[in-house]
């Protein structure tokens, strides 16, 4: 029977490299599929050029198609089109990006706990978001009895419509962004508080008082915690001179030293603060107040199952990426390569009508440089989560109204003082990037110092085996 | 229960009545909790207990006195040595014989560990219901590894059955004392950093610092023991000021040196949840040195008295009073002279400590109530049995 | 002013210094190597030969050395063994165990059996494996009613008795039926219809209750009145 038993466990008999090449090619190819997509539809969604691409459709087809001979219903249908299949494309990118966190957030996770985490389902447990998300289609879909019917329905659309309103001002590389609005961190700052809405909703139409508390905890928590987000938003706006997001990111540099976070005064506190407030924003430890297992088994969510429960889950990790992107944008350089700066793009461009191979390479890389970067801070909430215990409601707002939100301001006065004092002595400006960036490599060096010591006082050693 | 809520509802009270449990991620076992609360804020919350009744008294008295042992292990599955000891204890005051030392010993250095095991579930399971997941997993890990020294000891990771009437069921196997030398000289390095880790995390200290007081008076009153009494600062533990077993043995006294760590507001007031919580990983600490102390003078001899075959003790009383993990664990036994008991009747820690969380939640928050519960490190089997 | 600005900004100094301390402590075991077994096929050796000789595992009878005295029948506190011996008249009078069942689905493995036995027949394996769709097919059964074995004579002044090696007989015994295999057919069949809500016959209600006794009986136990499949 024991021999029986092992012939039928599934890893055993599927060849491990099979299994690793294939997803390696799901993991990396489908994102890359969906941002392929997401970058030839974006162009083309504008009028001119979806018009452009239909008369060449027609031309390669044989039918004589002229967009511009259309009714004006027939212009606005092409154009609805275009834009619903981008929309389409950018909420499955936001979603398969929102697994793949999960998947990600587990494994980082289980190591820190002692335990390997996910393994069997794919390399390294890499499918097993989507073994969570085929499971959770395949629930009993139910709406309690004495829910509020529409409201209980609607409320997940709520926070996935917030969540993934987000990709489309997020910049992703140099030139590879859905919509550069001019007013993109006000745009990205309002979408997201349409979360606040579906959770209310989620907690109040679930006609279940646990799943009220839930609700209420978090509507609190989110909105106090906007205030110092805000706040901590302007200083990057200040030093940028300018609302837009790809915009902030040109006025900041490659190197440490020019990242809003570490080139003044004011930027290692601003991070700080918008950091803590986007965890509370996220609902994520030590603000997961609505969400506390403990507590509440799963708070606002509590009457929610199947396909529903999944896009909350889903947003709640896609959030988790959303916060990291943000942060890297205002804070952390976004995109910007070392050695490339702006004369390099343009000069990889050319000046054909379209660009060269190399800017496109160029432009991967600065993708890749924006991922890297957005990872580590995704590493950094991971970190956090799983390291801190939970804060009761009164404590956090103290911490938002007495704590965070005077230091939001201190830090948006001092940057209004530095600006001043570097506008009179520019070399002041670059001298505070490089003192800055010193102090945090010290403190980066002494903590991983301390690292290897608790390691070596646990009578252990550094071994990354056991996957 | 249902006059109180129809008698609320009636009233047109704005207050909600929740049940917390009993399937409930964070009450210590299926224990249900009837909350009346107004928003936040508790007015006060009934213990509903006895989800977890199997008759364990009641089986006592069918099963014959070294049949009941095994039962034993399943008053308190979390911390099953203590039982053991309990019963035998009490067979034995029963039938008038006496263990041998070396099965004192034997006795006292199981229950130490087990009660390092114990008081890692405690305080990891009390983290993890603050919210910090981290600090449980790792407290699980190092009761694998007690687990596993007590499995080489007698072949079973939870349900011991380990002590017998008249002495312990095996010898220390070949290799045994050197494994638990090498696992203790490993776990004081983890409780260091296990304290690093959470116990003086800020933002867990602010959970439970001034929470739930229990003051010296109240803590008597209501009956508490263990560590829970020790938290609120009364400097009581059986071992010492009530000595049984191998704890009256002079010679075990003098080899071994007992601490009793004892609630000072530590970080907010005496008899706080924080005063409670450390306690326990204080004493985990004492734990791992008098099993230390006790492993290195051991007397040799033999490991059980004889006991005949059965067991028919005259017809009496006898307490047998036994310093658990979760407290005073109390067996009274009812012998009428045939080979099964009239009457089994055990006193537990965890059951007294129910009894105060109705007086001590009125006006806790709900999060509170939670830290209360798990301070308090009851278990559903040890309530009711 | 200082007091307050002490009370002020102490907690955050705290707070920043404990969380430093919390996060490099996750991080050192985030380089550790994680403590999970991955049982049951990413192991270095089988799990059952991981666990300690004393592991109280599956029970074990090796029969060419049981003497039929039954302690451990009496031993055991939730009558877990069923064990008959008889006196066989084609050997001569010899007593012969022709029933020596063991419910594995009941035993709690506390091992009171195994210390009374007089030659260390009786005793707990490292086997844990035996998952069965039915859970009547874990009652093995270590004796043959119609091939009973004879009681072992127990030699003067022996002090060990030969055994099968420890596991060996159990192991055979999981290993011969698949974990699907059909429920025992000798036993009675379950019912196939819910309890009745009346009790068929309360004796001290019979005063009052015969004729509604009477009328209840016939409708409410049809199938519980069937002869056993033989």
């Amino acid at each position: 029977m024991t021999g029986q038993r092992h012939e039928r466990t599934p890893g055993a008999r599927a060849n491990p490299r099979a299994v690793l090449l294939g997803t390696l090619a799901f993991g990396l190819g489908l994102p890359l599929l969906l941002f392929a997509a997401v970058l030839v539809l974006s162009p083309l969604s504008r009028p001119v050029m979806a018009a452009a691409l239909v008369r060449w459709l027609g031309q390669a087809l044989g039918t004589g198609w002229e967009p511009s001979a259309w009714s004006a219903t027939g212009q606005q249908l092409l154009y609805g089109v275009s834009i619903a299949l981008l929309a389409v494309v950018l909420v499955s990118f936001g979603a398969v990006v929102s697994g793949m966190t999960v998947w990600w957030e587990m494994r980082v996770s289980s190591r820190m706990q002692s335990r390997v985490g996910y393994n069997r389902v794919g390399a390294a447990g890499f499918f097993q978001w989507v073994a969570d998300a085929v499971k959770l289609l395949f629930k009993e879909d139910l709406v309690p009895a004495d829910a509020d019917h529409a409201l209980f329905r609607a409320a997940p659309y709520f926070v996935l419509v917030g969540f993934a309103l987000v990709f489309v001002a997020l910049p992703f590389g140099e030139s590879l962004v859905a919509a550069d609005l001019d007013v993109g961190v006000f745009y990205v700052v309002s979408v997201t508080a349409l979360v606040v809405v579906g959770i209310l909703l989620a907690g109040w139409s679930s006609n279940s008082k646990w799943a009220l508390f839930g609700g209420m905890r978090s509507a609190a928590q989110v909105i106090s915690y906007e205030i110092p987000a805000g706040i901590a938003i302007l200083v990057p706006v200040m030093l940028a001179g300018t609302l837009s997001l790809q915009g902030i990111i040109r006025a900041q540099g490659p190197w440490p030293w020019q990242w809003f976070a570490l080139a003044t005064p004011a930027g290692p506190l601003a991070f700080l603060v918008f950091f803590v407030a986007q965890l509370a924003e996220g609902n994520r430890t030590p603000f997961d107040l609505p969400e506390a297992e403990s507590e509440l088994v799963a708070g606002y969510l509590s009457e929610y199952s199947s396909f529903r429960f999944a896009l909350y889950f889903l947003v709640e990790f896609g959030n988790l990426w959303v916060m990291a992107a943000l942060a890297v944008t205002l804070f952390l350089g976004g995109w910007q390569v070392p050695f490339a700066g702006p004369e390099a793009f343009a000069a990889a461009r050319g000046t054909a009508v379209l660009p060269a191979a190399g800017w496109w390479g160029l432009q991967i890389l600065s993708m890749g440089v924006f991922a890297v970067k957005t990872l580590l801070v995704v590493n950094l909430i991971v970190w956090v989560r799983w390291t801190l215990p939970r804060i009761r409601v009164d404590q956090m707002m103290t911490l938002c109204w007495k704590y965070l939100v005077p230091f939001a301001f201190a830090a948006l006065a001092v940057t209004m003082v530095w600006q001043i004092v570097v506008s009179r002595a520019p070399a002041v400006g670059d001298a505070t990037g490089l003192v800055l960036t010193a102090a945090a490599l010290l403190l980066g060096a002494a903590f991983l110092r301390k690292t290897f010591r608790n390691v070596a006082a646990a009578h252990d050693r550094v071994d990354l085996t056991n996957w | 229960m249902e006059k109180l809520i129809l008698r609320k509802i009636e009233a047109g009270r704005e207050e909600m009545i929740l049940n917390f449990g009993p399937q409930h991620p964070s009450t210590h076992g299926v224990i249900n909790l009837l909350v009346e609360t107004d928003g936040e804020v508790l007015r006060r919350a009934i213990p509903d207990v006895g989800y977890l009744h199997r008759g364990l008294e009641k089986i006592g008295e069918q099963v014959g006195y070294p049949g009941f042992m095994p039962f034993t292990d399943r008053i308190d599955y979390v911390a099953a040595m203590f039982p053991n000891e309990g019963w035998a204890t009490a067979v034995e005051r029963l039938l008038g014989i006496e263990a041998p030392p070396r099965a004192q010993w034997l006795r006292a250095i199981s229950c130490e560990l087990c009660r390092i095991a114990s008081h890692l579930v405690s305080v990891g399971t009390m983290a993890m219901d603050i919210g910090a997941f981290t600090p449980m997993l790792h407290g699980i890990r190092e009761r694998e590894k007690v687990n596993d020294l007590l499995e080489a000891l007698c072949g079973a990771r939870l349900t011991y059955n380990y002590h017998r009437i008249g002495g312990v069921a095996f010898d220390l196997p070949e290799g045994w004392r050197d494994e638990c030398l090498r696992f203790l000289d490993h776990f004081d390095a983890f409780l260091s950093e296990f304290d690093r880790l959470i116990s003086w995390n800020e933002l867990y200290v602010r959970r439970l610092a001034g929470i739930a007081v229990v003051s010296r008076e109240q803590a008597i009153s209501f009956g508490l023991s263990g560590p829970n009494l020790r938290g609120s600062g009364v400097d009581f533990d059986l071992r010492r000021d009530m000595p049984y077993g191998s704890w009256a043995l002079p010679d075990f006294t003098k080899a071994v040196r007992l601490e009793v760590p004892v609630g000072k507001g530590f970080v907010g007031k005496t008899g706080d949840c924080f005063d409670r919580y450390y306690v326990r990983c204080l004493e985990m600490k004492v734990s791992a040195r008098l099993v230390r102390e006790a492993l290195a003078s051991i007397p040799e001899g033999e490991i059980a008295a004889k006991v005949p075959r059965k067991v028919k003790p005259e017809p009496g009383e006898v307490m047998s009073r036994i310093e658990s993990a979760r407290g005073e664990m109390a067996f009274y036994v009812v012998s009428d002279g045939t080979d099964k008991a009239y009457r089994v009747r055990v006193r537990t820690g965890s059951f007294t400590g129910m009894g105060i969380v109705e007086e001590l939640s009125r006006g806790l928050m709900l999060a509170d109530l939670v830290a209360l519960i798990a301070s308090l490190d009851v278990v559903a089997p040890e309530i009711d049995r | 002013m200082s007091q307050a600005f002490r009370e002020y900004a102490a907690p955050v100094v705290r707070t920043f210094t404990s969380i430093w301390d919390g996060l490099s402590i996750t991080l050192s075991h985030l380089l550790r190597r994680p403590t999970t077994i991955q049982y049951p096929d990413r192991t270095p050796i089988s799990v059952r030969d991981m666990l300690p000789p004393r592991y109280r595992g599956f029970l074990e009878v090796d029969a060419a050395i049981c003497t039929g005295c039954q302690a451990c029948e009496r031993a055991c506190p939730i009558s877990v063994i069923a064990i008959a011996v008889e006196k066989d008249p084609a050997q001569g009078n010899q007593r012969v165990v022709t029933q020596f069942d063991i419910d594995l689905a009941k035993c709690m493995f506390c091992g009171l059996c195994v210390e009374p036995c007089p030659t260390g027949s009786i005793q707990h394996t490292r086997e844990f494996e035996g998952s069965q769709r039915h859970v009547r097919n874990l009652v093995v059964r270590w004796a043959d009613p119609l091939k009973p074995f004879p009681v072992y004579k127990v030699p003067k002044g022996a002090d060990h008795h030969p055994r099968a090696p420890l596991g060996s007989l159990v192991r055979a015994k999981m290993e011969w039926q698949r974990w699907d295999a059909p429920a025992p057919e000798f036993l009675p069949p379950e019912p196939k219809v819910a309890a009745p809500a009346v009790p068929a016959a309360i004796p001290a209600a019979a005063a009052t209750a015969p004729p509604a006794a009477a009328s209840a009986a016939p409708s409410t136990s049809p199938t519980v009145k069937e002869e056993p499949k033989p």
